[in-house]
C-alpha cells in the first residue's frame, strides 16, 4: 500500500490542502471533491494562550474528510497538542475559525460536539478506582439525558467498543492496575463508545513500547478501514505518521509548513526543515510504508 | 445501575434511620422511653423527657446534618480536585469558619442579637470569605490551566488562614485561647432545634446543587480535558460544585465546628463498600457520614466519664488510624 | 542541673543575715499583683502582666507579657530584683537563672494556696509583717462567711464562668478542684460537679439535666451589665432543672471571681449572701 503520488501538483482526490509559504500569508484556497464531504476544517486560525505572549498556533489552516486518517506532525513545541484542542472545541481561537461540517464550532452546545467527536489524550489518570467497563461507559455521556442512567443498549455499545479494541476480557478490571498499552486501548473503546464520526488523538502511542505501538497502530487502522472512523492524529513518531496516516500536516512553530498525502510530505527536505535531522525516506518493501531513519544533525 | 442506586440508599437509609432512633436512647445518664413518652407528667417536670428531646434528640439530630454535609463535601473537592486526600479544608474554608470564630472568641465578641448567637454567624461569615476567594480563583483560572492551580492556590490560603488564626490567638488571654482550641475540636451538643433549622437551608440548597453533578464528578475526575471532550462544561459546573461544597461545610461548621476527618475518610470508607460511581458514592456518603458522626458523638458522650470528650477527639482517633491504614493500603 | 536546682533553691529562701528586700518587682500573675499592692509593696512593682487589671495603678506600669509570651527582653531590661512568674513556664525560669535575676515561682491549687502564697511572697519581699496581717485578714473574713452560712442548707449548686452568649453551648463549668470549687463550698453551698476531678469542666446539656443543681450561678468578669441578666433566659430550655424551676439563676460580675488573689474573700462573701440572702441581713 503506497501513500507516494506521482508528482507534487497532483493532489490525490479526497484531500485538499494548502501548502503555506512561511513568509507569504496568502489568503487560503479551498476547493473540494462533490465527493468527499470535509468534516472538520480550520480556517485562518490563530491561538496564544497569554493574549500579550507568544503566539502558539499562527494562521494554519486545514480540512479534514470523511474516510482519512490525518497526521499533525511536529517538533515540541509546534503547536500540534493546540491545535488538537482547537479542532476539538475545547479551544477558541483568537482569530480565525474552525467549522464542523458547515456549521462554526460555537454553534453547538458541548454534548452535541461531543456526539461528534471524540478525543483519546495521551495519558488518562484516573483518580478513583473505576473498572474498565465504567471507562467506557463515561462515553455515552453526551448521549443521555441530565440525570438519565445508561441503558441496556448502553452497555452493548460499551461492550462492543471493548471488543473492537480487544479489551473485553479486561472488562471487570480496575482501570488503575491496566498495563499502558491496555489502557490506552480502553480509553480508545471508551472514545468509540462515544459514536462519534471523528476521533482526535493526541500523542497514541508516546508511552508504550514496541508491542503495544504496533497494536494501537494497527488497532487505529483497523477501525478506519472497518468502522470508516475519521481520525487526526498528533505525533511526533514519524514512522507512526507514515505506516498509518493518509494526508500529513507539517507544524513548525505554530505554522504549517507543508501539507498534503503522506508520500509527499514526507520528504528528506520536509524532515530536515522541520526538525534540524538529515533522515532517510524510503519506502520499507516488507513493511509497506515510508519509513524514515534519522543519520545526522544538521545544525 | 438503578438497581444499584435504590439499594444504597435503602441499605444506608435503614442504617440512618436506625442510628438516629437507637443513638438518643444512650447516654451516661439512664433514662427510660416509657418515662420520655409518658404524657401524663408535665414536661418542665419530665427529666427523662428532657434528656431526650433537649439534650440527646438536637445533639443526634446536628451529628446526621454535619456529618452527612461533610461527607457529600469531601466527596466532591476529591472529585474536582483530583486527589483523593482533598477535604472540605483544603480550599480554606474550614480555616476561614475557624478565623470567623476565633476573632469573636478573643476579642469577646461573644454577643447575643435578638436571640441569635454571634458566634455561628461569625463562623458563616469567615467561610463566606474564603469561599468568595475560592469562587475568584476558579474564575481567574485562565484557559488551560489545571485543577492543581486551584488546589495549589486553595492551599495557600488555608496555610495563610491558619496563621492569622494563631496570630489572632496570641492576642488572647489563657481562657480565650481555651475556648478557642475547644471549638476547634468541635461540638454537637446544641441543645436546641434554631440551630439546626437555620443552617439548613442554604445546606439544602447546596446539597440540590450537587444532585445535579453525579455523573460529572465521575467524568471530571478522569481529567478536565477528558470530561470537556465527552460534553462537560467544566467550567461552570466546577463554579457550581465548590461553591456549594464550600457552602455545605460553612454551615456545618457553624452548627458543630470543624469537626476533623469525616470529609477525608468517609468519602473512602463509602467507595471501599460501593464503588467509585459517584451516582452511588453521593447519597451513600450523605447518609454514612451522618451515621458515622453520630455514632462518634455517641463514643465522645459516653466512653469518657461524666464530661465526655470533644467529637472530634473521636473522629481523629479514629480516623488518623484508618488514614494511615487506607495509604499503606494504596501505596504499597 | 543538681546545681542549678540548688542555686534556685538558694534565691528562694535567702540567708537570714542578708537583706533580702526586693525593691524592683516584676509581677506577671494577676493575683500575686494584688496581692503585691495589697500588702502595701505595691510602689515597689516596677512592670506587670499583660492581664493585670487591678488596682488601677497597674494601668501606668510597662506590661511585659504573661503565661504564654513573658517578654524576657523587656523583663531582664528592667534590672529586677525580683520577678514573680508562674510555676510552670521553665523557660522563663532558665532565662532568669542565666541572668542571674531572682525568682518566685508562684504555684496555685485551690483557695488556702491564696494566703499561703501572701505570707510567702510577703516574707520574701521584705514586707512580712503586712503581708502577714492582709492574710490573716482574708483569713477572718473567710472564716466569718463559712460561720454566718453554717446552719444553712447546704444547695446543690453549679458555678459557670463561660458560656456562648445566646445559648447553651461551650458552658464551661468549675469542677470539684480548685479555688473556684473551695470558695462555693466555703459560701455554703455543695459543689454539683464535686466529683469532677477538674479544675474546668466542659459540661453537656446532658450533664446539667442529670445534676439537676439547685442553684445555678454565672461568673463573669468585666462590667456589670443588664445584658448578662437578661441572657439567663435561655437555661429555660432545660425545665426540669431546680435551679430553673425555682428560679436560682444569678449571674455576677466582675475580676474578683477569676483572680485568686487577697479579694477572694470578697468575692466569697458575694457568692454566700447570694446563695443565702437571709444570712446576711
Amino acid at each position: 500500500m503506497t501513500r507516494r503520488s506521482a508528482s507534487q501538483e497532483t493532489w490525490p482526490p479526497g484531500a485538499f490542502f494548502l501548502r503555506r509559504e512561511r513568509r507569504q500569508k496568502e489568503p487560503t484556497l479551498r476547493t473540494r471533491s462533490a465527493s468527499t464531504p470535509i468534516l472538520l476544517d480550520a480556517a485562518e486560525v490563530s491561538f496564544a494562550y497569554d493574549p500579550r505572549g507568544r503566539v502558539v498556533v499562527d494562521g494554519v489552516s486545514l480540512a479534514v474528510a470523511r474516510g482519512e486518517i490525518v497526521g499533525l506532525l511536529g517538533p515540541n513545541g509546534s503547536g500540534k497538542t493546540t491545535m488538537l484542542r482547537l479542532l476539538s472545541g475545547t479551544l477558541t481561537p483568537t482569530r480565525g475559525k474552525v467549522r464542523i461540517g458547515e456549521a462554526p464550532m460555537g454553534a453547538l452546545s458541548r454534548r452535541e460536539l461531543a456526539r461528534r467527536i471524540a478525543v483519546v489524550p495521551q495519558e488518562t489518570h484516573s483518580a478513583f478506582e473505576f473498572s474498565a467497563l465504567e471507562i467506557v461507559m463515561m462515553g455515552r455521556y453526551p448521549h443521555l439525558g441530565a440525570f438519565e442512567l445508561e441503558g441496556a443498549d448502553d452497555l452493548a455499545i460499551a461492550r462492543d467498543a471493548l471488543a473492537a479494541t480487544g479489551t473485553r476480557a479486561l472488562e471487570s478490571r480496575q482501570f488503575t492496575t491496566l498495563s499502558g498499552g491496555e489502557k490506552q486501548r480502553v480509553v480508545i473503546a471508551s472514545a468509540l463508545a462515544q459514536a462519534a464520526e471523528i476521533l482526535l488523538l493526541d500523542e497514541p502511542t508516546a508511552s508504550l513500547d514496541l508491542g503495544f505501538q504496533l497494536d494501537v497502530t494497527s488497532l487505529l487502522a483497523r477501525l478506519n478501514r472497518e468502522r470508516a472512523v475519521t481520525m487526526v492524529v498528533s505525533t511526533h513518531d514519524l514512522n507512526l505518521a507514515a505506516s498509518l496516516c493518509t494526508t500529513l500536516v507539517l507544524l513548525k512553530a505554530g505554522q504549517v509548513l507543508a501539507a498534503g498525502a503522506t508520500g509527499d510530505v514526507l520528504t528528506r527536505e520536509h524532515v530536515r526543515a522541520l526538525y534540524g535531522v538529515d533522515a532517510d525516506v524510503a519506502l520499507h518493501p516488507r513493511a509497506g510504508h515510508l519509513t524514515v531513519v534519522p543519520l545526522a544533525r544538521t545544525h | 445501575m438503578r438497581r444499584r442506586i435504590a439499594v444504597t440508599i435503602a441499605g444506608f437509609g435503614a442504617l440512618a434511620i436506625a442510628v438516629c432512633i437507637l443513638a438518643p436512647l444512650v447516654g451516661t445518664t439512664n433514662i427510660s422511653l416509657a418515662r420520655v413518652f409518658d404524657r401524663s407528667i408535665a414536661f418542665a417536670d419530665n427529666v427523662d423527657a428532657q434528656v431526650f428531646f433537649v439534650a440527646r434528640l438536637p445533639r443526634v439530630l446536628a451529628a446526621v446534618l454535619v456529618g452527612g454535609a461533610f461527607a457529600v463535601a469531601g466527596v466532591v473537592f476529591q472529585a474536582f480536585l483530583r486527589n483523593p486526600l482533598a477535604s472540605p479544608d483544603t480550599l480554606g474554608v474550614s480555616s476561614g469558619a475557624t478565623l470567623g470564630a476565633v476573632i469573636v472568641i478573643t476579642f469577646h465578641l461573644d454577643v447575643a442579637v435578638r436571640g441569635v448567637s454571634a458566634l455561628p454567624v461569625a463562623s458563616f461569615a469567615g467561610s463566606a470569605g474564603a469561599l468568595g476567594v475560592v469562587y475568584l480563583m476558579s474564575l481567574a483560572r485562565r484557559r488551560g490551566t489545571s485543577s492543581t492551580v486551584l488546589l495549589l492556590g486553595g492551599v495557600a490560603l488555608s496555610a495563610f488562614l491558619g496563621a492569622l488564626n494563631r496570630l489572632v490567638q496570641v492576642l488572647g488571654d489563657y481562657t480565650d485561647v481555651f475556648r478557642s482550641m475547644r471549638w476547634m475540636m468541635g461540638s454537637l451538643d446544641v441543645g436546641s432545634y434554631t440551630d439546626i433549622i437555620v443552617p439548613l437551608v442554604p445546606m439544602v440548597a447546596a446539597l440540590a446543587a450537587i444532585a445535579t453533578l453525579p455523573r460529572v464528578l465521575d467524568l471530571v475526575s478522569l481529567g478536565e480535558p477528558a470530561a470537556e471532550s465527552r460534553g462537560v462544561d467544566v467550567k461552570k459546573a466546577e463554579r457550581v460544585a465548590l461553591v456549594s461544597a464550600s457552602l455545605l461545610t460553612g454551615s456545618a461548621v457553624s452548627i458543630g465546628g470543624p469537626v476533623p476527618f469525616v470529609g477525608i475518610i468517609v468519602p473512602h470508607i463509602v467507595r471501599l463498600i460501593v464503588g467509585a460511581d459517584h451516582r452511588v458514592v453521593l447519597p451513600a456518603a450523605l447518609l454514612f457520614g451522618g451515621s458515622f458522626l453520630v455514632l462518634c458523638d455517641l463514643v465522645a458522650r459516653t466512653a469518657f466519664g461524666p464530661a465526655g470528650m470533644p467529637v472530634g477527639a473521636v473522629t481523629a482517633l479514629i480516623g488518623g488510624p484508618f488514614f494511615l491504614w487506607l495509604l499503606f493500603r494504596k501505596f504499597r | 542541673m543538681a546545681i542549678a536546682a540548688a542555686r534556685a533553691d538558694a534565691r528562694l529562701t535567702p540567708r537570714r543575715s542578708e537583706d533580702t528586700a526586693a525593691r524592683r518587682i516584676v509581677s506577671i500573675i494577676p493575683a500575686t499583683t494584688e496581692m503585691l499592692f495589697a500588702m502595701g509593696a505595691g510602689d515597689r512593682v516596677v512592670a506587670v502582666g499583660s492581664y493585670d487589671r487591678f488596682p488601677p495603678q497597674v494601668e501606668k506600669l510597662p506590661r511585659v507579657g504573661a503565661l504564654l509570651d513573658p517578654n524576657v527582653e523587656r523583663i531582664i531590661a528592667l534590672k529586677p530584683d525580683l520577678v514573680v512568674l508562674y510555676g510552670t513556664q521553665a523557660d522563663l525560669r532558665m532565662q532568669l537563672e542565666r541572668a542571674r535575676i531572682p525568682f518566685y515561682p508562684y504555684l496555685h491549687h485551690g483557695l488556702p494556696d491564696v494566703t499561703e502564697t501572701i505570707r510567702s511572697l510577703g516574707a520574701r519581699v521584705g514586707v512580712a509583717a503586712q503581708a502577714n496581717a492582709l492574710a490573716d485578714r482574708i483569713e477572718q473574713q473567710l472564716a466569718s462567711t463559712r460561720t454566718r452560712v453554717a446552719r444553712e442548707a447546704r444547695p446543690k449548686t453549679l458555678l459557670v464562668f463561660g458560656r456562648e452568649a445566646g445559648t447553651l453551648r461551650g458552658i464551661a463549668a468549675s469542677g470539684g478542684v480548685g479555688f473556684l470549687h473551695d470558695m462555693l463550698e466555703a459560701a455554703g453551698a455543695t459543689d454539683a460537679l464535686a466529683d469532677v476531678k477538674q479544675q474546668s469542666v466542659m459540661m453537656s446539656t446532658e450533664l446539667v439535666l442529670a445534676r439537676a443543681p439547685e442553684v445555678i450561678i454565672e461568673l463573669r468578669y468585666g462590667r456589670v451589665d443588664a445584658a448578662a441578666r437578661d441572657d439567663l433566659k435561655v437555661w429555660n430550655a432545660l425545665a426540669s432543672v431546680p435551679a430553673v424551676k425555682n428560679r436560682q439563676l444569678f449571674v455576677l460580675q466582675g475580676d474578683e471571681f477569676v483572680v485568686p488573689g487577697p479579694r477572694v474573700a470578697d468575692a466569697t462573701a458575694r457568692l454566700a449572701s447570694t446563695l443565702h440572702p437571709q444570712a446576711f441581713r
